[in-house]
């Protein structure tokens, strides 16, 4: 068999009922599937039978990278975690959770491309992995710790440089939304839960090995400096957010908020971050500053540095220190994270006395990060904090919750926008205690059942930005029309694709990116101004097609979809074009199999439909158009009433979108009617054992 | 220039360091020093292989750090192991960031007053001092295997005589050797002839590469040396540094 460079070679099996530990061969096994996602669904398919339960031992769990982790390539540090989605209602499919920091690295290091976890074991465990030492040992010390105690103790034990992904209490107690953190900040939800239900509190990672490079290390080192020379801030925004003496266009909602005068307040002494010329490999580290853009201005003076994953250059996590936290609430004057995570704590309240984006917000955020990533808790992509707000506002709360538990809660603290209010609501979700806390942990979809209220009135609210099956909408019509619309309908979570946000919210004018959508779509059509689009076209249903397909790609061979693709560039020399190249030239250049970007699209298909296939195959029906690719009220409507495609509105029209899924099951050679992917298709993409598999349960169409 | 001229320079130029930083004179140590005979190795001319290597010939620069900016992204030690060996290797890393990322160089001994992601944020890069005389590795190597660069005066592993012993690693008081399983071989900093990769590397700017200067006494040890020098190295020693 021909040896590749990238992959570790091995797939470790670790059945935690049996206590048998055993290794797999990755090519020989999942070479078609290339790693991540791919080896998950494989599994799932191959393993995992239809009616399972999330919590139930016949579900797996599979952490999986692919040739890219752990390598030089910027931006392979996320793991990906594939299993029955335990917030996916009203019943569990498959769904996958991407958490960055170490893991990844490390894993390969150690030696292996996946960890599938089977089973349950009697008694709470946990698993290391030293390089080929793999043992389960015994958890029940660790066992009710919070996660930063459970990882030290690990770290202990194994030594400092582990990477260790543990749950807290949240993920013991089996509360669906919890998380797995690795790296203090970077988690992966949904993924808690599951971990507990086969009381395994952590993995914890140690590898002392290396990756072979399989092309030439010179060529390896030319690809890596190009694909940074096309590099922009997170989500691949390539223009600056304020003007720049370098640059030719600025864009205020860009996520590059760098600038002279901008620092880094709180490293010894402040660092300014200057005005970042994107010719300067050098200073890639400083365009970024999520704290700033999702807090406030305010997060400068608190900003520590940037953090993130191994071997990535924008670091997306960014570590704040604000003393009077520690002072206030007795926590850790240091926190970190991102994005919504960033604003776990802040976002449950209305108001503040001091605004929406003042000192108490960022003290609320300190206090949110403090207790998600200790008791780990999830947010379901900030759908716990739009619930929690909705239901109290509605009196839902009052109405649902006994009287007795209800006053043990200090309202009057949450209407002023005390974030101590979050010490009494958030260890109490962790634990399940009371009705309140047991609720908001089940997720929203099992949450609505629950409390008897129906899924239309949360689909009919613009501002609940809730989609179906118990999850939130994920860069949908607002960034990007129908593309977006599509794309939203896929998947049995909240979508987490950026491949088209990343280019439509890019920062550059729409002439730009016209053409540059051209070159990669075929036509300027597939691109509109966000809040002034165009009626559907074939060139947008490309454009959906190929989003979803490198979304699948990245979390496949370890890339990340949320910094990638690299189509536009920050380089006006260029044309502010990118490479569409870029994953092509990678992959093939550390495994040493040479592989177009063709080929390698056609491998992301075959992972995607896969993913459709355990849908379809889970849910036992193939009419996936009507009951599974649904689209929630308010992407219909407008708060005053604008009609469809007119400036300043994001309403989209309801034949256009039938059109538009028309369109794109065409693109994806799927049967228009049902939206399932047809036997010639599957066939096509060598899935010819899955189609006779469906067709034995009349799924096909 | 000939040998005899270079060594005399190699050797004027190691006292005029020396004594500025001891109390001992300079005209001490001409005297103590006088007759004695000072290997310049380096990979391409060898001096007389019967000679111990003593004192080495200062590099010309050397990669230093800034805590305070570091991100810790690890694409340092990537650059480092890909670009010059073909291989992701942390582990042979000739910079090494990777062991103080998540407790600091205090480990996790040291609870919440800790570096790194689980303490104060702080990632400490550990880099080669390029040591001036007594270059602990290379006098500690039997085989005299730790040579000169010529290119940069760097201290570099000769993978032609490195027997793989491992004493080397043992010399460092900054664990900066690293051992390479796949070669059985010692690795460590070479400065990538002038234009080192994990420099250029690095997202932040966070490390420089500057003109050499003697680093050695400002970063703390990281373990006591246990590497044994051999008795004709150490009688080499004593005739420039027994009174």
């Amino acid at each position: 068999m021909a040896t590749y460079g990238g992959w570790a070679g091995k797939v470790l099996r670790v059945n935690l009922s049996s206590g048998k530990i055993s290794t797999e061969d990755t090519i020989e096994k999942y070479k078609d599937f290339l790693g991540g996602t791919g080896i998950g669904y494989k599994v799932m398919w191959d393993e995992v039978p239809t009616g399972t339960k999330p919590f139930d031992p016949e579900n797996k769990l599979i952490f999986a990278i692919g040739p890219l982790a752990g390598t030089g390539a910027p931006c392979n540090g996320r793991t990906a975690i594939t299993s029955l989605w335990p917030t996916c209602w009203p019943r569990p499919l498959v769904g996958s959770g991407h958490m960055g920091g170490d893991f990844a690295a490390q894993l390969k290091y150690a030696g292996y491309d996946a960890i599938i976890v089977e089973g349950k074991a009697d008694r709470p465990v946990w698993l290391a992995v030293t390089n080929e030492n793999v043992e389960i040992k015994d958890a029940r010390n660790l066992w009710g710790q919070g996660i930063r105690r459970a990882s030290l103790d690990i770290s202990r034990e194994m030594g400092p440089e582990a990477s260790v992904a543990a749950i807290g209490q949240a993920g013991e107690y089996m509360v669906p939304m919890s998380v797995v953190i690795n790296s203090f900040s970077h988690s992966a939800g949904g993924i808690g839960g599951v971990m507990g239900s086969k009381h395994l509190k952590a993995i914890g990672v140690l590898g002392t090995g290396s990756i072979r490079i399989g092309g030439d290390k010179g060529e390896w080192e030319k690809v890596i400096k190009l694909h940074l020379s096309l590099f922009g801030a997170n989500n691949q925004h390539v223009v600056p957010n304020s003007p720049q003496p370098w640059a030719e266009h600025y864009n205020p909602r860009s996520r590059w908020v760098a600038s002279a005068g901008r620092q880094w307040g709180a490293a010894l002494p402040a660092i300014d971050t200057g005005t970042c010329d994107p010719h300067d490999l050098n200073k890639i580290a400083y365009r970024t500053n999520n704290a700033a853009y999702f807090l406030g201005d305010k997060a400068w003076k608190y900003t520590i540095r940037g953090n993130g994953c191994t071997a990535c250059p924008i670091r997306c996590h960014t570590r704040l220190k604000v003393p009077s936290v520690a002072e206030k609430y007795g926590i850790s004057e240091t926190g970190q994270s991102t994005c919504v995570r960033l604003m776990f704590g802040g976002k449950f309240f209305k108001t503040f006395p001091d605004g929406p984006k003042g000192e108490t917000a960022i003290e609320a955020c300190m206090v949110g990060m403090h207790f998600a990533d200790d008791l780990g808790l999830w947010d379901n992509y900030g759908q716990l904090q739009r619930d929690f707000q909705t239901l109290y506002a509605k009196g839902i709360i009052r109405e649902k919750v006994p009287e007795k538990e209800f006053k043990s809660y200090s309202w009057d603290k949450y209407e002023q926008g005390d974030p101590s209010f979050l010490f009494e609501l958030l260890p109490r979700m962790a634990t399940k205690q009371g009705e309140l806390g047991t609720a908001l942990g089940l997720g929203t979809g099992h949450l609505l059942e629950r409390w008897e209220i129906p899924e239309q009135e949360w689909q009919q609210n613009h501002a609940l930005l809730y989609w179906k099956q118990g999850h939130p909408k994920h860069h949908s019509s607002e960034d990007a029309g129908q593309c977006g619309v599509i794309i939203n309908t896929q998947y049995n979570r909240d979508a987490q694709c950026h491949s088209h946000t990343n280019f439509t919210r890019n920062g550059l004018p729409l002439e730009v990116q016209k053409q540059l959508a051209t070159k990669i779509w075929g036509s300027a059509d597939a691109v509109d101004t966000a809040g002034a689009f165009a009626p559907m076209n074939q060139y947008k249903a490309k454009m959906a097609k190929w989003s979803l397909l490198r979304k699948e790609l990245h979390d496949s061979i370890s890339l990340c979809n949320w910094m990638g693709p690299w189509i536009a560039s920050p380089l006006k020399e260029r044309g502010y074009s990118g490479e569409d190249s870029i994953e092509s030239l990678l992959y093939s250049t550390v495994t040493g199999d040479k592989k177009s970007r063709e080929e390698l699209d056609q491998i992301a298909e075959r992972i995607f439909v896969l993913h459709r296939a355990l849908t379809i195959r889970d849910m036992e029906t193939k009419d996936m158009r009507t009951k599974h690719d649904t689209i929630p009220d308010w992407v219909f409507e407008d708060a005053k009433g604008k009609a469809p495609f007119s400036k300043g509105t994001i309403r989209m029209d309801k034949e256009d979108i039938r059109l538009a899924m028309d369109m794109f099951y065409e693109e994806m050679g799927w049967d228009k009617a049902t939206g399932s992917p047809t036997r010639e298709t599957y066939r096509k993409l060598g899935l010819d054992d899955i189609a006779a598999e469906l067709a034995k349960r009349g799924l096909l169409p | 220039m000939t040998n005899e001229s270079r060594t005399r320079e190699v050797v004027e130029k190691t006292l005029d360091f020396v004594s500025s930083r001891s109390s001992l004179s300079r005209r001490d140590f001409l005297f103590v020093t006088g007759g004695i005979l000072v290997a310049v190795s380096t990979l391409k001319a060898h001096a007389d292989k019967e000679t111990p290597l003593i004192i080495m010939d200062q590099a010309a620069g050397l990669v230093i750090a800034d805590s305070t900016r570091c991100v810790g992204c690890l694409r340092c030690e990537l650059a480092c192991t890909e670009f010059n060996d073909g291989k992701a290797s942390p582990s042979t890393a000739r910079i090494k960031v990777r062991r103080n990322l998540n407790y600091g160089p205090q480990s996790m001994y040291s609870g919440q007053r800790s570096a790194g992601n689980w303490g104060n944020g702080l990632i400490v890069q550990d880099l080669c001092k390029q040591c001036a005389h007594p270059v602990p590795c290379a006098t500690a190597c039997p085989n005299d295997a730790i040579v000169l660069d010529p290119s940069t005066n760097a201290r570099v592993v000769d993978s032609e005589k490195c027997v793989g012993c491992r004493m080397c690693q043992r010399a460092c008081p900054w664990e900066m050797i690293s051992f390479d399983s796949d070669t059985q071989k010692a690795t460590k900093c070479f400065l990538c002839n002038g234009h080192p990769k994990c420099v250029e590397a690095c997202p932040s700017g966070a490390l420089s590469y500057v003109a050499w200067r003697d680093v050695t006494a400002e970063v703390p040890p990281r373990v006591i040396p246990t590497a044994i020098i051999s008795p004709e190295k150490t009688q080499s020693c004593m005739d420039c540094h027994q009174r």
